[in-house]
Parts: structure tokens; C-alpha cells; sequence
């Protein structure tokens, strides 16, 4: 039995993409790259673009028609907005959020794939009514949701352990062995009005400490080298928890007091950010430990005041201009990367141009720009996208063309000196392998040694490009992470 | 916040403990705007901050700032029923004893504890977004507050008995009957806010951009602004 998951948006389903693997495949599946191999079907789905909706309908026709010619399993999970998944319920076999993902092998086993199919025989997921004492292949739909729907008959089902813990307790299947992506909370609390997350994902939940501590020793014992904690705002890990946790700030430093001394050598990451919790001990704790990186991802969003109002951001930009002081003063060396949002409800010609100023006062090293689309469910879809297209077009290309100066002007500054650079993969170029420095700058060099992917190595940088160095492979780390020059 | 139309929220339920909230009562203020009062449960929160509310049965909630003040054992909300919203109008017919759905509390529209009883506050608000500010003057005693806010007609002067009279300033734009004709950016173009005032705004985001245009161009630096957008 082969299965294969269409993985859509960010890193964090992404993430919840290696947990969901690690439960399919302990049911006995095995991947296939080739969708029409597979007998199970899913996709991991992204509320934050319409785009990305839309391709999760274009899917499920797909699959829909291929289930004329042979038996498959289709599911959805991942951020949904209600609305779609009112819809997703007629469509898919399985729709169900990942924090029900240990849940999932029941639920297939129960569509008759995994093992002979007796409804009442499920974990206790189930009820057995009058209406359905022996329902069998005949069993049409299953909807995690609250009740199942066999040939019509509604069957009501106990309401599973939904909590977010659970999922975090399965070992994921990493991508990669040598990057990792560690979820240390989930959901948002911050409403901020172009966003969705919030109900797709939920309320900020924290992971234990401790978890993320054992999760993130363990990565590193197994040689990986760029571990990224995720959440959809870390920095305002643990205050869920109401004091009974520690905060985002201490979690950094235990995990930096760890990877100072255990003798592995590895880059610590977080993703995302809000600058409203972006207090000095987190940076301070970022400039007292080497594995900490110093790169930081400061999402922006508008360099215009009241337009962070309208977004709901609950931050100015004198205190974003506050936070970026305490960067450069103290990891002076840090590379700093945001996003920003052009073409937002209302947003005024002299708005834009504060967003302009901005992007020239922070010099950001990568700013990921987007022009905005509403989307439903978010406050903002409530309100015009009033902004044309080709406006919103020319401020992309804008803001595009002054972060691409800064980029070229902060990468030349790099020519002469060595990096120590993490190997991510073949080049497009040939020849030559590429990979990323500590600031996740790109970095290409030329080699004939594919085996050193995955493995920190020496460059000197000899040019620079728009977004990417080039250089010269001077040193291989060992596993102990020291340099061996070449 | 007020209601967010069209925004639902999937996850509620599973991340709470599964509390029975019921309904006290139903309070109409005017033909449109009523309080909705019901249990607590022990739900604690910060005054200015949020909830968010529905029926069972039905995944669509909205979000509403506490109204009520910490120190009773109820929970208020002040609500506007509109005409298209799914739940304001469903809220409102509710019965005492009827149970209904809470999450929060949310938001960090909330006065800064270090500076509430050095500091003057200006609370400014239109119509139902004088919510959180009478959460926060009814919670706390003896600070320095006044609350300007801008309403259409003079019915709608929610809560107004709730203050001492010298802290409460109705605008009221569409028939006289207020404590000043006009609104509020009328008023605060005559009364300038003082520089070292912390001026909290929440209510429509037009409303929002007006006031914080007055306010920055009569001299009052924007970090000592806090907004609440009223969705």
C-alpha cells in the first residue's frame, strides 16, 4: 500500500507533514512519488492564499474521477477555514486537523483499507446504533467531525482526544537529515486582520518545554545541523501557560546551554516572530550562545503606522525601530529578514512610500513581499480590496527593487571574507554545490563532492550577486565541528 | 472587538475545557444595542480584553470585549445587532437560562499596569467600541481617566450613569442632547489632548485614522497611542 500527501503553505505544515508520514507509514504504507500509485490520497492545506485553496479542489477532482478506476482513500487536514471544510466534507473521504491525527489510523482501518471493516470494533470512536448494527463495505463517508455518515444514517461517534499535545508526541519522519523543523506551539492569538490563522489554527497553545528540549537534543545527537523552532508566533511561547512555563527567552537559553557544550555543532533558527513580544532577553540570549544563529525574521508588514493599525498588528513602527536598534547593537553580525504586505485595504500612495522609507532605514538582507489578497474568513475580507492590481503590482516591483540593491550592497561587503556555510544540495549550476551561511545567505561554490551535503564546510567569498554569494570551498568542518582546511 | 462577520472558529471547543455558560439576561439599551449577561465560570481576564461568543451547534463565533467589570461574577458584553450579522441577532434573542458558548479571553487592549496611576488616560471610543473602557474605569478606582466618546444620537450614551459625570464626554454628530455636538476629532481639535497624555482608541478603523491624525498633528507622539480595531 503506497500513499501520497500534497504538502501546501508554510514550514509549519510542513512540519505537521513529517508528523502525519510518521503515523501513515507506522499503518504500513510506504511513499510514492507517483500519486497514481497511491491508494491513499491527502493533502496538507494552506487558508492563507485562495490560490492555495484552489489547488486542494483541483486535487480532490482529480482524485474524485481517479476513483472510477481504482480503490483509494482520500483525506484533507492542515488550515481550514470552516467554509472549505464544510465543502471538503462532501469531497474527501477524511477530513480531519491534525491535532485528531493519532485518531487517523481508526479512521482508515474503519474505511475498510487497513483491515476488515466492523464499525463498532474502533477504539472506542464509535457508537453502534440500531440504525447501523453491521455496516460493511458499504460504508459510504467518513467524516471525523461529529458523526459519521453510513449510507445516510448519521452515526454520532465519541468526541476523540482532539488535544494538540497528543500530536506532538508522535516522532516525526524528518525530510531531511540533516535540517529539522520543531513545533514548540500552535495556533494564533493575534488576530491580525488580513490573517486566518486564528481560526483555522486556533488558540496559542505552548508545547512543554521539556518536549521541545529533548526534541531539538535528540536532532542535534543525530548530527543534524539547522534545527528551526516553529510557531506561528514563537516569541510568545509559553505565556498560554500562564507562569507555569518558561518563556521564549529562557527556552532559547536552555537550549543554548546545551548546544554550547555538547560538542555537536549546529544553528538554532526561529520562525515566526511578532514584534510585539520581541523583548530584549531574547536577543540578548540569541548574542550569548554560538549554536543560537544570528538571523533573525522580523515580519514587518507596513512601515506606515495607521496601516498597522488597520492590520491589528498592536505594534508602531518606532518600537519595530526599537527592536532593530537592539539587533544591530548587539548581534551586530545578524542578517535580518521580514515580510511586508503591499497593497493592503486602503492603503494611500504616502502609506506606501512610509513602507519605501522603511525598507531603506532597515536594509533587511531577504524581505518576502506580498501583495495582498483577501482572504475569507479573515477580518480584512470583509473589508474592499480597493488597491488595483497594477498598483499593488508596482509596489511589489518597488519595494523588489530597493531590497534587491540593499541585498547586493550587504552580499559585496561579504566578498573576502570566509563563512562557514551549511551544504544544502546540488547547484543548478554544474559543478558547483550551494548552501547557506549562518544568516541563511545563499552561497554556491564550485566541488565535485555531492557528499557533502548536509555538512558545514568552509567558504571564502570571491562575488556577489542580487541574492546569493559565490565562493571558493577552503575548509570541511568534522563532526565534531572542527574545521580541517583543504 | 466587536463582531467580525464571517470569521468562525473551528478549534474552540477543543482547547477549553467544555463549560456550561449560561445566559442571565438580556438588557436593551436602544433598538439595536443590548448588553448580553452571563455566567462567569471564573473566567479570568484583563479589562479591555476580549471573548469570543457563540451559540451551540453552530461553529460561527465573534468576537466581543468584556463590558462587565474583574470584580463581579458575571461576564457583560455590549452588543450591536446588525442587520446581516449571523450572530449579534441570535444573542439577542437569547433567554435567561439559555447556554451559549465562551472562549478568551484575547487581545492586549489593555491599559499598562506600570503607568495607570501616573499617567492621564483618554479612552476614545464610537458607538459599542466604549466597551473595554467601561470594563477598565469600572475595575480600577482612583486613576486618571476620561472617556470621549462619539456616538450618532443621544440614546446611545451606553453606560453613561456608570462614571462620575466629570469623566464621561458624549460627541453626539446627528441631533444635540450630548455633552458636545459634533465628533470626536471636532472635539479634539478644540481640546487638545495634553502631550503627556496615553489615549487609548478603539471603534472603526476610519474612526481610528481620523483621531490618530488630530492627535499626531496636535503634537502627541504615537507610542503614546493604543488602538483597538472594532471589526
Amino acid at each position: 500500500m503506497k500513499y501520497h500527501v500534497v504538502t501546501l503553505g508554510c514550514q509549519m505544515n510542513k512540519s505537521d507533514s513529517e508528523r502525519l508520514s510518521k503515523v501513515i507509514e507506522d499503518m504500513g504504507f510506504t511513499w510514492t512519488d507517483i500519486e497514481d500509485e497511491a491508494t491513499l490520497l491527502g493533502v496538507v492545506a494552506c487558508s492563507v492564499r485562495q490560490k492555495a485553496i484552489d489547488k486542494v479542489y483541483t486535487k480532490i477532482y482529480k482524485w474524485n474521477k481517479a476513483k472510477n478506476n481504482r480503490n483509494l482513500i482520500t483525506f484533507v487536514s492542515g488550515c481550514v477555514l470552516p467554509a472549505d471544510r464544510e465543502k471538503f466534507l462532501k469531497q474527501f473521504d477524511l477530513v480531519f486537523q491534525m491535532s485528531e491525527l493519532t485518531q487517523l489510523p481508526a479512521m482508515v482501518s474503519q474505511y475498510g483499507v487497513a483491515g476488515p471493516f466492523r464499525l463498532n470494533s474502533a477504539v472506542g470512536l464509535f457508537q453502534q446504533t440500531e440504525a447501523t448494527p453491521n455496516v460493511g463495505a458499504d460504508f459510504q463517508t467518513l467524516k471525523f467531525d461529529n458523526k459519521v455518515t453510513i449510507t445516510g444514517q448519521p452515526v454520532m461517534m465519541k468526541k476523540p482526544d482532539k488535544k494538540i499535545e497528543s500530536f506532538w508526541d508522535i516522532k516525526p519522519l524528518y525530510n531531511s537529515d540533516f535540517e529539522a523543523f520543531v513545533p514548540i506551539q500552535n495556533g494564533c492569538d493575534k488576530f491580525c486582520t488580513y490573517c486566518a490563522v486564528p481560526y483555522t489554527r486556533g488558540r496559542e497553545i505552548s508545547r512543554p518545554s521539556g518536549e521541545i528540549i529533548e526534541e531539538v537534543k535528540s536532532l542535534a545527537d543525530k548530527g543534524f545541523k539547522s534545527i528551526t523552532l516553529l510557531g506561528q508566533n514563537v516569541n510568545s511561547y509559553g505565556r498560554d501557560k500562564k507562569g507555569e512555563e518558561i518563556t521564549f527567552a529562557q527556552l532559547l537559553e536552555k537550549i543554548g546551554n546545551y548546544g554550547d557544550n555538547c560538542g555537536k555543532g549546529f544553528w538554532l533558527y526561529f520562525t515566526s516572530p511578532h514584534p510585539q513580544d520581541m523583548t530584549d532577553d531574547v536577543i540578548e540570549a540569541i548574542s550569548r550562545h554560538k549554536c543560537l544563529a544570528k538571523q533573525i525574521h522580523l515580519p514587518l508588514q507596513s512601515g506606515d503606522d495607521k496601516m498597522l493599525i488597520h492590520m491589528n498588528r498592536s505594534h508602531s513602527l518606532a518600537g519595530y525601530r526599537n527592536i532593530v536598534n537592539t539587533i544591530r547593537r548587539l548581534l551586530p553580525e545578524a542578517t535580518l529578514f521580514t515580510d511586508i504586505i503591499v497593497g493592503f485595504t486602503g492603503e494611500t500612495d504616502e502609506q506606501f512610500e512610509n513602507t519605501c522609507k522603511a525598507m531603506e532605514e532597515f536594509r533587511f538582507n531577504m524581505a518576502y513581499i506580498a501583495r495582498y489578497s483577501p482572504r475569507p474568513g479573515a477580518t480584512s475580507s470583509r473589508w474592499a480590496d480597493d488597491i488595483p492590481h497594477a498598483v499593488k503590482k508596482d509596489r511589489l516591483h518597488r519595494l523588489s527593487s530597493i531590497l534587491q540593491a540593499h541585498s547586493l550592497e550587504l552580499n559585496k561587503k561579504m566578498v573576502g571574507c570566509e563563512y562557514k556555510v551549511l551544504v544544502i544540495q546540488a547547484d543548478r549550476k554544474k559543478g558547483y554545490l550551494s548552501g547557506l551561511t549562518e544568516g541563511k545567505i545563499i552561497v554556491r561554490f564550485a566541488s565535485d563532492r555531492p557528499g557533502l551535503t548536509g555538512k558545514f564546510v568552509k567558504v571564502k567569498i570571491t562575488s556577489a550577486a542580487d541574492f546569493a554569494i559565490e565562493g571558493e570551498l577552503t575548509g570541511v568542518y568534522s563532526e565534531v565541528n572542527e574545521c580541517v582546511a583543504l | 472587538m466587536a463582531e467580525s462577520f464571517g470569521v468562525n472558529a473551528i478549534l474552540a471547543d477543543q482547547l477549553r475545557p467544555e463549560i456550561i455558560y449560561r445566559v442571565h439576561n438580556v438588557t436593551n439599551l436602544t433598538g439595536s444595542a443590548f448588553i448580553l449577561r452571563f455566567d462567569r465560570n471564573g473566567l479570568e481576564f484583563a479589562p479591555g480584553q476580549h471573548i469570543t461568543l457563540g451559540l451551540p451547534g453552530d461553529n460561527q463565533l465573534r468576537e466581543y470585549s468584556v463590558y462587565s467589570p474583574a470584580n463581579v461574577d458575571y461576564l457583560e458584553v455590549l452588543v450591536k445587532e446588525v442587520e446581516s450579522g449571523s450572530v449579534s441577532r441570535k444573542l439577542k434573542n437569547l433567554q435567561p437560562g439559555d447556554i451559549i458558548k465562551v472562549d478568551g479571553p484575547f487581545g492586549f487592549f489593555v491599559p499598562d499596569k506600570t503607568k495607570l496611576f501616573s499617567a492621564k488616560h483618554l479612552f476614545i471610543a464610537t458607538g459599542t467600541g466604549i466597551a473595554p473602557f467601561h470594563s477598565i474605569a469600572l475595575s480600577y478606582k482612583d486613576f486618571d481617566f476620561t472617556i470621549l466618546h462619539g456616538i450618532r444620537y443621544a440614546n446611545e450614551q451606553y453606560g453613561k450613569a456608570d462614571y462620575p459625570p466629570e469623566r464621561y464626554i458624549s460627541c453626539v454628530s446627528r441631533e444635540e442632547g450630548g455633552n458636545f455636538h459634533g465628533r470626536v476629532t471636532d472635539y479634539l481639535l478644540k481640546n487638545s489632548a495634553g502631550s503627556d497624555t496615553l489615549v487609548y482608541l478603539c471603534g472603526n478603523y476610519e474612526m481610528i485614522h481620523a483621531v490618530y491624525d488630530v492627535l499626531v498633528t496636535n503634537g502627541l507622539s504615537p507610542d503614546n497611542i493604543r488602538t483597538e480595531v472594532y471589526f
